[in-house]
């Protein structure tokens, strides 16, 4: 084509000339051409050649009907861009898209670390799993860990560095920060301060000495609202000197915990769960348990464990804890016996020494120094030392309190206050000013106008102290950043990223290399440094990459310290505790508030209350008629001319007189999740830590409790009262609980028993105890209209048979097992109004039953996931047979084929279906959590019913993987079997006291599972057997280890 | 209203009612029946209809809208839950279903008996089993988590090779009230055809002359005509007769399918049928009486007709109640601890008040209907219809709300409290119900003039005693 032709063509054209193309301009002939045949090649060929069949016609319509795609595809651009793309072929090694992949680290909590294993799909990480290699974990997870991969994709997370509130950068923070600091060099640091959350970072705890060797006059100061203060204070009193208690329960057949909720609030309560319900597993070959006693001064799921409980005043233990040790031979206390308490006291000193060496005193960090060395001088005395209770040199960093801290604030001698992941201004103590002198550091100006202070906080949230520091830094998750972190016994770990940081966060060892004048240095290369300089002579990558497979660094443990015998400390006189106490506790779901913005534990129902999205004062029956309050009700606690509002919640088992409130709630600056509006119908509750103070951290006498007129809509996951002994009308109560002393006839006709309950002496008379408590239906074969196997009914002797078997025994109420769920199945959360409708989404659910009497009550938790029934209730009336049996005996659930007719769940006696009333899953879900989902799992729909799947994911994978073995070795039935037996689902991996059990519930290469053996055991028994849903899911029956001598044995349980 | 039509007729003992009381009063004609039944629709608007159908027509957007927003958010705008998975929709579903049986019971069952004095109340009665099958049929579909796929419970063949599952009451269900809908629609129309002739022959104008003839179809009043007609109209009767049966069966299979307490039960496909009966004759009672006295049909609806109707609901009412205390013996004598538990739920749990209110509405309250006194004042037996009417919803609430509420795990308990757009709903089917009938009244002959003609025939213009008269559909 000749571009000249083309220019002169359209100088000679008259008028305005439209032209399509060049080729049209220049009217070659090639264009004509083009022009006369209308239909491209291939056509005319078929037209033209003889072959006009019916298949070359669609042979052609497909590839024109494909290119005319592949036009659209390219968005009609005419020809391809110039930019390469490429495919996935250097793909990361060993990934297979699809295909899970596990990495270790460690999630830090308190300082202490805990570690995990991180499941990561094509690069997110998108599940928690505990690390059985890990010392702290043992497999198991709490609700926080599981909770915590939420976190990672928060997105209230703060994003940027802000100056002011203004965004900012890490350069300008760098450039402000770095000049400030070498014009101290020649004062070695004066007036600069770092307050730090308590850690045991090896790195971290290196970098902060050497940051002190270059500034010696720089002070740290550690803040933590939970803290160990009184553990470490008492640890003093007793031995002079600062050590870290670590307990082995597994020895243990006596515990006695002086409110000490050791399944919930250790660093090692992973751990201590598994080993302490490891000691109370009866099968039909292991006929002994060990027992608990536990005294403690709010009801705590440690509590709901014991097999004698007290509940008494926090101010009383201290005199218990006296007479226990005097009773069991401690000299130099004074021997007064609290009245009332003798029973218990003597027969757990008893009990104590009948089992030298094999007992165990546990006393809680709410209890005063004073406790905590009468609990080493009572373990000392029975030679529990170096059995039940070890010493090692203290795992934390040391360093200055917060108090000191504010003190030297106010008198002015600070001028640099750089702050590392706490919270103070939210979380320090009612009498200690921190926020306000904070502020007024932040606002103070010199006298050429400019900043005389500068104060800067490093955190994952814009919040509170953030909100009054001058600079705020984003700091990354602990799932993006590298580091290392110890365990309660010192075994260190090494935390490796799992994703880049998504906002560009830095990690507090980063922020210290700057501050150290290495700005170029990576977490990365710091980490391996100090890593390099502790293993000077080992194979260093080596040794490395073992750490990060196995997730702890073999040998890091701390020495087992041999210490003498305790001083005993001499009573301090008591103080009267007025009318009423107020209880502080960590709370269950948010503990000191650094998960506030976590919907998914806010929605966690807590334990025994089952409340969400708040929390309250709770207090027993007996002090609500006295104060005269319902549920709901806002009282005015007023301790030391603070006061705080707070609606009530009666709960039986707190001790009258208590007002129990939990840390962590009524947040300002939390985040969309966890802020509070002074919304009712958003909650998120009241913040206890206004009336706490310094003095006084874990209880409080004298606090005046005053009702006001207004009320609070708390909203729990059951329904008023419905649980227990406490209904309004006593005709209505129902009567869930069966135990030896359920008469006979109603055990069929008025008892449910749902829960079925036995002494260990009960059981051990008669092994059959748990199945005579389920009545005349028990007795006999279930009828059925339909027909078995034999006559061609479903048949489910062959494959695999899925089952679960629930220990009630074991199950401590924890909640870890509902989160991890939640994880897993890409669980909607639904928001206090709709919680409040009683519509939310959990697929497991933890019953809590209240037994006995309002003012001592047992209680029975009852983890409730779909039973999988073989005649499934749900199945026949489903219109559209969305719901159906397999082979393998799943009630499969199609979510594809519901239309929301919801018959199912009305038909489900176990109540265990969830419906999405409303577009759950997708209307307010933010981008970055459905990060988070789980890509094996269907995200449902608007109107479609869901529930428990046994994780059919998960058994997917395994069956595939062992039809491919066996395809491969039609013998491996040794190696199938081992492969089955790993098949975990998702409740059942999370529990720390492995309390669920899942596997095929027959034979499997011609082997007995660990689920079908439990199967066989005596205690097991199917929820509303009588029904005949023959439910895949069943219990082992709850059995208690009562101290004869204070409940005779013909005494029941409940 | 003439104080002799009204006042209550005294009869000596030994004397029967039927002497005294005719089913059509006397001085009828052909003309002045045709003229009376076919004016009130030729006659000009009245201010009164305007504001009545006006009314309703607003609570017809109500539920416009509330259906609109439905579709748009989902069935959570709903006060159901977790356990209560089934509330208003389904109560008013079993309600209005339950309505719809009078009308079929009357026109085919009646016919087929030979009771005469269905002619003047059949045509409005199927009218209103129409309209109530209407409002009735949207709460199944509304109630669907998914209404987009609703046609999935009918069998039709599709690429997904799959049937609905046919051991689920829901699926006879779709079957049996969209039978008993056409079936009732057809019997209404082919009993429509002399009349819509008759329009058409009295038009005054030529709109509605096309609109009437074609809607009559050819009619020419010609012998053959009437006895196919008549033949056509018997066969009909025959075929939905046994629909009264089916249908609340069905319904009542929805629920003792289950094994909720509450629903297990076998007494409930007798019982239901029992109760739509009761509650259709109910309805009919709360539109005839305002009718007859608005229209001035008295002397075609008389007293006679408003007590054969009150006798009827005795009787229903009478097994209704033997449907109650079967539940509450089973609930003890069952032994169960579900049972019973559910039992005493009703009696005094959180719905008590609805329960006994029910039992007063159903079973204390129409006790006075063994008084004849009471059942030929109109005043009275219209307020006791509308009491009914009532009783019988809250019956179907107490059904559906107190066997989910507490069922086997007290874990799982809770309640149910309707929310605004369950009012809007239920109160917005009442609208479209009224509208409807509302428009019926004043386009087609709210009573079958052919019919009673014929009777007019048969009693020689009312004058000869109904004992004496021949059945007016001898093949």
């Amino acid at each position: 084509m000749n571009l000249s032709e083309v220019r002169s063509r359209l100088s000679n054209q008259r008028g305005q000339a439209l032209w399509r193309s060049m080729e049209e301009l220049c009217d070659t002939p090639e264009f004509r051409k083009s022009l006369e045949r209308e239909f491209p090649g291939g056509v005319d060929g078929w037209i033209n050649s003889g072959d006009q069949s019916r298949r070359r016609f669609l042979q052609l319509m497909g590839a024109s009907l494909m290119l005319a795609g592949a036009g659209t595809m390219s968005g009609c651009s005419d020809k391809p861009r110039d930019e390469k793309i490429v495919p996935y072929v250097d793909a990361p090694e060993m990934l297979v898209a699809g295909k899970p992949m596990f990495f270790a680290t460690a999630m830090p909590m308190g300082g202490f670390g805990r570690g995990v294993l991180v499941c990561s799909q094509e690069g997110r990480p998108i599940k928690i799993e505990g690390n059985p290699d890990h010392p702290a974990s043992l497999g198991g997870t709490d609700s926080f860990m599981q909770a915590s991969i939420l976190g990672l994709y928060d997105p209230d997370r703060s994003q940027a560095v802000t100056r002011g509130g203004e965004i900012s950068t890490w350069a300008a923070f760098w450039e402000t920060v770095r000049p400030r600091l070498e014009s101290k060099r020649q004062t070695g640091g004066e007036g600069v301060r770092l307050l730090l959350e308590p850690t045991t970072s090896p790195t971290v705890l290196a970098q902060l000495d050497e940051l002190q060797r270059q500034f010696p006059r720089l002070r740290r100061h550690h803040w933590d609202p939970i803290g160990r203060e009184n553990t470490t204070a008492g640890m003093v009193a007793a031995y002079g000197k600062s050590f870290a208690a670590q307990y082995d329960l597994s020895a243990a057949r006596v515990v006695v915990s002086l409110d000490s909720d050791f399944l919930f609030d250790e660093s090692a309560s992973l751990r201590y769960s598994r080993q302490f319900m490891d000691g109370r597993r009866v099968r039909r070959d292991r006929q002994e348990m060990n027992r608990l006693y536990v005294a403690e001064g709010t009801l705590t799921i440690t509590g709901s464990t014991a097999d004698h409980r007290l509940a008494i005043r926090p101010s009383e233990i201290a005199i218990l804890a006296r007479a226990l040790a005097a009773a069991c031979g401690v000299s130099g206390v004074n021997t007064e016996m609290p009245a009332g308490r003798e029973k218990w006291i003597n027969a757990a000193a008893a009990d104590l020494a009948a089992n030298r060496g094999a007992c165990l005193v546990m006393v809680g960090e709410s209890q005063p120094a004073e406790v905590h060395a009468l609990g080493h001088a009572i373990n000392h005395l029975l030679g529990n030392l170096g059995h039940t209770v070890h010493f090692t040199e203290p795992v934390l960093g040391q360093s200055d309190s917060l108090d000191v801290l504010v003190d030297e604030m106010r008198s002015g001698k600070i001028d640099t206050l750089l702050i590392f992941g706490t919270n103070p201004a939210y979380t320090s103590p009612a009498d200690i000013p921190f926020a306000a002198e904070l502020l007024r550091m932040s606002k103070m100006r010199s006298a050429d106008g400019t900043f005389a202070n500068l104060t800067a906080h490093l955190g994952l949230y814009d919040d509170e102290t953030a909100y009054l520091c001058q600079w705020h830094l984003h700091q990354s998750h602990y799932l993006e950043s590298w580091g290392d972190i110890r365990a309660f016994d010192g075994t260190a770990s090494i935390l490796q990223p799992l994703i880049a940081p998504l906002y560009g966060g830095k990690s507090a060892s980063e922020v210290l290399e700057v501050l150290l004048g290495r700005p170029e240095r990576s977490a990365y290369e710091v980490l391996r440094g100090y890593w390099v300089s502790q293993w000077k002579n080992a194979d260093f990558e080596r040794q490395w990459s073992t750490a990060l497979k196995s997730g702890v660094i073999a040998g890091t443990a701390l020495p087992l310290q041999d210490l003498g015998s305790p001083k005993v400390v001499a009573s301090a006189s008591e103080k009267s505790a007025g009318e009423w106490e107020v209880v502080f506790r960590p709370d269950y779901s948010v503990w000191d508030g650094c998960f506030s913005n976590n919907p998914w534990l806010q929605e966690l129902p807590r334990p025994f209350t089952k409340l969400t999205w708040d929390n309250a004062a709770m207090i027993s029956p007996a002090t609500a008629e006295k104060l005269n309050v319902v549920d709901g009700d806002v009282v005015r606690l007023m301790l030391n001319k603070r006061s705080i509002n707070a609606p009530v919640l009666v709960t039986p088992g707190v001790p009258d007189g208590v007002i129990s409130v939990s840390l962590g709630y009524g947040r300002l600056r939390a985040g969309h999740i966890g802020t509070v509006h002074g919304d009712q119908t958003i909650g998120v509750g009241f913040d206890a830590y206004a009336i706490r103070t310094a003095g006084e951290r874990w209880f409080a006498g004298g606090v005046q409790v005053i009702k006001t007129k207004r009320t609070h809509r708390l909203v729990m996951t059951r329904s008023h009262h419905a649980m227990g002994t406490f209904t309004n009308k006593e005709s209505l109560k129902p009567d869930a609980i069966a135990t030896e002393q359920t008469p006979e006839w109603a055990r069929e006709t008025a008892n449910r028993k749902l829960v079925r309950v036995a002494t260990l002496e009960q059981f051990k008379a008669n092994t059959n105890i748990i199945k005579e408590l389920g009545g005349e239906s028990e007795k006999k074969p279930l009828l059925s209209l339909y027909p078995g196997p034999e006559h061609g009914g479903w048949d489910y002797s062959k494959g695999y048979q899925w089952g679960m078997s629930i220990d009630l025994t074991s199950c401590i109420g924890c909640n870890a097992c509902v989160v991890a769920c939640q994880a897993e199945n890409n669980i909607p959360v639904v928001g206090k109004e709709e919680i409040s409708r009683q519509r939310e989404m959990h697929w497991i659910r933890i019953d809590d039953y209240f037994g006995g009497s309002l003012d001592d009550p047992k209680i029975y938790h009852q983890p409730v996931p779909c039973m999988h029934c073989e005649n499934a209730p749900c199945e026949y009336v489903c219109p559209v047979g969305a719901t159906t049996h397999s082979v393998e005996g799943l009630n499969q659930m199609t979510y594809n084929r519901c239309v929301g007719t919801r018959y199912c769940s009305n038909n489900c006696p176990y109540k265990v279906r969830r419906f999405n009333f409303l577009a759950y899953a997708d209307a307010e879900t933010t981008e970055q959590r459905k990060l988070q989902r789980n890509p094996d799992v269907t995200v449902r729909t608007n109107g479609v019913m869901e529930k428990c799947s046994y994780c059919i994911q998960r058994i997917q994978r395994t069956r595939i993987e062992a039809e491919k073995m066996l395809v491969e070795n039609s013998g491996a039935q040794q190696a199938e079997f081992n492969l089955i037996e790993r098949l975990q689902t998702a409740c059942q991996q999370a529990c720390p006291t492995r309390a669920i059990e899942f596997g095929s519930i027959i034979p499997v290469g011609g082997e007995k599972t660990r689920v079908a053996k439990l199967k066989d055991e005596p205690l097991d028994y199917g929820l509303l057997r009588e029904l005949s849903t023959r439910p895949r899911t069943t219990y082992l029956a709850r059995l208690t280890n009562p101290n004869p001598s204070i409940e005779p044995a013909k005494g029941g349980a409940a | 209203m003439t104080a002799t039509a009204e006042s209550p007729v005294t009869i000596s003992s030994g004397q029967d009612m039927t002497q005294v009381i005719p089913v059509l009063m006397p001085g009828a004609t052909y003309a002045s029946v045709t003229d009376q039944i076919g004016g009130i629709v030729q006659r000009p608007l009245t201010w009164l209809w305007i504001m009545a159908f006006g009314i309703t027509f607003v609570v017809v957007m109500v539920l416009t809208g509330a259906i609109a927003y439905l579709l748009l958010r989902g069935v959570g705008i709903w006060g159901i839950d977790i356990p209560v998975a089934w509330g208003f929709a389904i109560t008013n579903f079993v309600w209005w279903i339950g309505i719809g049986h009078a009308g079929t019971f009357i026109s085919a069952m009646l016919l087929l008996m030979r009771q005469n004095w269905r002619t003047s109340i059949n045509r409005f009665a199927e009218a209103m089993t129409l309209f109530a099958v209407a409002c009735a049929g949207m709460f199944p579909l509304m109630h669907l988590g998914r209404i987009k796929f609703f046609y999935w419970l009918a069998p039709y063949p599709n690429t997904m090779a799959l049937w609905p599952q046919f051991r689920s009451a829901l699926v006879w269900d779709v079957f049996a009230v969209s039978t008993y809908g056409l079936v009732s629609l057809i019997f209404w129309y082919v009993g429509l055809i002399p009349d819509l002739a008759t329009m058409r022959d009295r038009s005054r104008n030529r709109f509605t002359w096309t609109i009437y003839g074609m809607m009559a179809m050819g009619w020419r009043g010609d012998s053959r005509h009437w006895l196919r007609y008549q033949t056509a109209y018997l066969l009909l009767a025959g075929l939905a007769a046994p629909l009264v049966v089916s249908v609340h069966s069905i319904v009542g299979m929805d629920f003792s399918e289950a094994q909720l307490p509450g629903w297990h039960s076998t007494i409930f496909p007798p019982y239901f049928v029992a109760g739509a009966i009761f509650s259709g004759f109910a309805m009919v009672l709360t539109l005839a009486i305002p009718m007859r006295s608005l229209f001035g049909f008295k002397n075609l609806i008389t007293i006679r007709h408003i007590d054969n109707c009150c006798k009827l609901m005795l009787v229903t009412e009478l097994l209704v109640a033997y449907g109650y205390a079967a539940e509450v013996y089973t609930g003890w004598y069952s032994g169960s601890v579900y049972e019973s538990y559910m039992t005493m739920n009703r009696f005094i749990g959180p719905y008590a008040p609805a329960y006994w209110s029910l039992i007063f509405c159903n079973i204390v309250a129409p006790q006075i209907l063994w008084s004849r006194r009471v059942r030929q004042n109109v005043i009275i037996v219209f307020i006791l219809s509308l009491v009914i009417n009532v009783g019988m919803w809250l019956e179907r609430f107490m059904i559906i709300i107190t066997s989910l509420q507490r069922d086997f795990l007290p874990s799982s308990w809770g309640m149910y409290y309707p929310t605004f757009w369950d009012w809007a709903t239920f109160i917005g089917t009442l609208g479209l119900f009224f509208c409807m009938f509302f428009l019926f009244a004043r386009l087609l002959p709210a009573i079958s003039i052919a019919e009673v003609r014929e009777l007019v025939h048969e009693t020689a213009g009312g004058s000869v005693p109904p004992s004496k008269m021949e059945p007016a559909n001898v093949i």
